[in-house]
């Protein structure tokens, strides 16, 4: 047994003036006797022989000793050590991903409540020289206190706490640990989670890891995929996935697919335990439509988040491709391709905005388009790091799993323009302004892209007029891979529903002022940028969020949780980490210190009852 | 029809009782006047006593004639010689006696032994201790008795002096030898030793009677309590008594004991005896049995 508050042991010293006065002021029933002689002598020979006599004899006394005694003993905060050692401050990382809202039973608990009660029996027994840092993660981790013993500021900021329908990230979390050691040493980190992150992270653990695994929840059966792919004659391929929990039972349930809140089509689905069944539904339109999937099973499902989906269908229309006539080779290549359409043309107007812009001129970046293919221009921000010589070179290399380059070879093109990186340009130089080589020279990269919000970048940093590129039989290949990056990017082929986490890159007005509403009352105001970008917009729930800036229409994107590892509700007995550590999961209930103060002062109640009683019987001794 | 009442004190029944009896003093200090108490030296009363030489210049009128007619040799007739014998009697009228009869018994006593003495033809005096100063003078004969009652019957309680205090106070006063009987619950915290000496030394033989009530003979008490002394007001702080009633007891029997032993060193008597025994009991009970009366 320790003691929080020892200092309060001073209290003791009280006993001197309560004997003092209770022997001073004791109200002893007066009883005249004919004469005092024997008694004092009686006395004398008493305290002669027992000088505690008084004392041990006096149970009136001792019961206020004992009380006093209780009372300050309360004082001091005892408390039994449930662990060996205690830290003085320990950071307690919360799982919020949308798994721990997951239900033990019909109306039962979530994973997340039951992780509030470990927490709040921690901070109820929080002693005195102990700090609680509170940090909950899901995609992304945030700290909800410093560390602190402030037992109130802990209770709110845990009953402030709610799920977030996101994945969780494990690593968020303990990096945030770690920037948390910079402020303030600790040795010790308590991690409450269902386990449901990836076994395996390459976070090296700075600290001990206390993980407590929460109790597993009820079967869960939800929708991991939702997307749509453009079919002839403007109908749309709508794709559902479904998939339970490793523990879920085979169930049976329904899908209904709304498109702008009408019901357009309804399956019966079987879900066999551990399989993944895939729903197709045919849509045919050709303007934009929210679509909306909702699975209903049969049984109890333990997680709602992933029961439904959004997802937008944009306009159908004609890929918008700008390529300047003297660009023949873009131009012949891009005429064999189906459902685009190539600017300048005479009889017709070039739009405001394009799909996908092929330049091999400055003055054309100007124009707004969300793919922009460069020939032969490097962009401004590579020009510090790389030159283009006139010089004949080759390909050494290139990823042939890009999107960009599927099929084509590059092998025996002859460039004559060899593009050469800066003497000082690091290898990582690219990869920091946000470019991924696809294609290397020897001195240098020959294909670079980048992709920042819903636009992409691809920069061919040799002019494709000067090697022998078109006249390979993957040039038209190469072409026709950019196009379908566009239609990719536009969002006119496929598309798929946004995730929740960060809504994806929105193209609006420049310079505007976005009021961002959502479900769970999120709000938010942002700003577009020049290009009328708009990134970064945090999603935490599943469900509408509607992006109003006072001009156009409020625009409407739906955030579905959508992820397999969510919905499996998998969780992980042990984490290895990248020092070939690992941490098993603990599931018993960690016992915390426990206070006695309230069993003193019980006591310390029963004593004060019983003096009361011995006091109250004392008329009528002689 | 029953005669009245001499006294309060004494029921007529218990007063012709005692005038069968007298007090029995173990030695003879009497005084030189004669009374009816037998002197230890040869007297002139009619009460035979023993037989002695002739030597000349006796007096001729106590020659036994007839043992001279017989054996030829004179031999003197020696007769008891009855002397006058003071029986002080001293009552403890201080406040410890008023407690559940002690008081009156002392009276009761005092009446009892007082008309021993005054029946025996004694001197017999009386004061009052502890108290303010009451005394009666020294008086004889039956017809002392009503005198002896209204003072001990007027005897104001109340008071307090020291017992021992209050012997010294009689001492000063007194003449005569005999016997000093005192009544008192002897819980005086003074020198007891000095007083039995000076009665002692006054010729008085000390017949000490204790008188205890019966709550110092067997108290029953408990719990913290705070005792207050009637006389001096002082006051003793004693906690859980009920668990020293025991050593109480021992250092009374203690008392007692050494009381007897200080009036026995003086060839006195002593006697403890409780408030509650009825004054019969005491008187032709203990007393007689004791050899204090005969």
């Amino acid at each position: 047994m320790s003691f929080s508050a020892l200092p309060a042991a001073w209290l003791f010293t009280l006993l001197i003036p309560l004997v003092v006065f209770y022997f001073l002021k004791l109200k002893r029933p007066r009883h005249t006797i004919p004469s005092l002689v024997l008694w004092r002598q009686v006395l004398a020979d008493q305290r002669v022989n027992a000088p505690f006599q008084k004392f041990k004899r006096n149970l009136l006394l001792l019961l206020q000793i004992l009380l006093l005694t209780l009372l300050i003993l309360a004082a001091m905060q005892p408390f039994l050590r449930r662990e060996a050692s205690r830290a003085q401050r320990l950071p307690v990382l919360i799982d919020i991903s949308a798994s721990m809202a997951a239900l033990d039973a019909p109306g039962g608990t979530s994973r997340l409540d039951a992780a509030k009660k470990r927490v709040r029996d921690i901070i109820d027994t929080l002693p005195p020289d102990q700090d609680l840092a509170l940090i909950a993660f899901g995609q992304s981790a945030r700290r909800l206190t410093g560390f602190t013993n402030n037992r109130r500021e802990l209770r709110l900021a845990l009953d402030a706490l709610a799920v977030e329908d996101v994945t969780g990230d494990l690593d968020e979390a303990l990096r945030m640990a770690q920037a948390l050691t910079r402020s303030a040493g600790f040795d010790k980190v308590l991690l409450l989670s269902d386990g449901n992150f990836p076994a395996r992270t390459n976070f090296e653990l700075p600290f001990k890891i206390d993980f407590q695994r929460l109790a597993d929840a009820g079967p869960n059966y939800g929708i991991t995929a939702f997307n749509a792919r453009r079919a002839p004659g403007g109908k749309w391929d709508v794709f559902v996935q479904l998939a339970a929990s490793a523990e879920a039972e085979t169930a049976s349930g329904s899908v209904e697919l709304e498109q702008d809140g009408t019901v357009v089509g309804t399956e019966s689905v079987t879900l066999p335990k551990g399989a993944t069944p895939r729903l197709v539904f045919q849509i045919a339109t050709d303007q934009p439509v929210q679509l909306r999937a909702r699975l209903t099973t049969a049984g109890f499902d333990s997680l709602a988040a992933d029961n439904t989906a959004a997802l937008s269908l944009p306009a159908a229309r004609p890929l918008a491709v700008f390529c300047p006539p003297k660009l023949t080779a873009y131009r012949h290549a891009l005429a064999s391709l189906d459902s685009i359409t190539v600017f300048p043309r005479d009889d017709l107007a070039s739009p405001a905005a394009f799909d996908l812009v092929f330049t091999d001129s400055a003055d054309d970046l100007l124009l707004s388009a969300r793919t922009i293919c460069l020939i032969g221009l490097v962009p401004e921000e590579l020009k510090a790091l790389v030159a283009v010589k006139a010089e004949n070179t080759t390909a050494i290399d290139w990823r042939r799993e890009s999107p960009l380059l599927q099929h084509v070879q590059l092998g025996d093109v002859v460039f004559m323009d060899q593009p050469v990186s800066a003497a000082a340009a690091k290898d990582d130089a690219f990869a920091n302004l946000g470019y991924e080589i696809l294609a290397q020279g020897p001195r240098g990269p020959l294909i670079v892209e980048r992709t920042d919000g819903d636009a992409l970048l691809i920069a061919l940093l040799f002019h494709t007029d000067r090697s022998t590129l078109p006249y390979r039989v993957g040039f038209p290949i190469f072409v026709s891979n950019v196009v379908q990056a566009a239609l990719k990017q536009s969002g006119l082929a496929e598309t798929a529903a946004a995730r929740t986490g960060v809504l994806p890159p929105l193209t609006l007005a420049p310079n505007r002022a976005v009021h961002i509403t959502g479900p769970g009352g999120f709000a938010r105001d942002e700003r577009t940028d020049d290009r009328g970008q708009l990134t970064g917009i945090p999603a935490p729930r599943a469900g509408d969020y509607t992006l109003t800036d006072g001009t156009a229409p409020p625009r409407h994107i739906g955030a579905s949780l959508l992820s397999p590892a969510e919905t499996s509700l998998a969780a992980v007995t042990q984490i290895e980490f990248a020092d070939q550590l690992t941490v098993a999961a603990a599931t018993a209930v960690p016992k915390a210190d426990r206070s006695l103060w309230w069993v003193l002062a019980c006591v310390g109640f029963v004593v004060l009852l019983v003096e009361w009683w011995w006091f109250q019987r004392r008329p009528g001794v002689v | 029809m029953n005669a009245p009442q001499l006294t309060s004190l004494l029921t007529n029944r218990d007063l012709d009782r005692l005038a069968r009896l007298r007090l029995n003093a173990a030695r003879r200090f009497t005084n030189r006047a004669r009374g009816e108490h037998l002197a230890a030296q040869g007297g002139t009363s009619t009460e035979f006593c023993d037989f002695r030489d002739y030597s000349p210049g006796d007096d001729v009128r106590f020659v036994d004639w007839n043992i001279f007619a017989r054996i030829e040799r004179a031999y003197v007739k020696q007769f008891h010689q009855e002397e006058e014998m003071h029986v002080a009697v001293l009552v403890d009228a201080s406040n410890s006696m008023l407690f559940e009869g002690k008081f009156d018994l002392a009276r009761q006593l005092a009446a009892a032994l007082g008309v021993l003495g005054l029946r025996a033809q004694e001197k017999v005096s009386a004061g009052a201790l502890g108290g303010v100063a009451q005394r009666l003078r020294p008086c004889t004969g039956r017809m002392a008795l009503p005198k002896l009652f209204t003072f001990l019957e007027n005897l104001a309680p109340g008071g307090k002096t020291p017992i021992e205090q209050g012997i010294e106070l009689f001492l000063r006063q007194h003449r005569g030898r005999g016997v000093a009987v005192v009544l008192s619950d002897f819980l005086s915290g003074g020198d007891l030793r000095r007083a039995f000496n000076q009665l002692h030394s006054a010729g008085l033989e000390v017949f000490a009677v204790q008188i205890l009530a019966p709550s110092e003979l067997a108290p029953e008490l408990a719990g913290d309590l705070r005792f207050v002394d009637c006389e001096t007001l002082g006051h003793l702080d004693i906690s859980s008594a009920g668990d020293l009633l025991g050593l109480y007891h021992e250092y009374r029997l203690a008392h007692e004991a050494q009381l007897t032993g200080l009036a026995q060193q003086r060839a006195g008597k002593f006697l403890s005896v409780s408030a509650a025994e009825p004054i019969e009991q005491v008187v032709f009970g203990t007393m007689r049995k004791k050899g204090w009366i005969v």
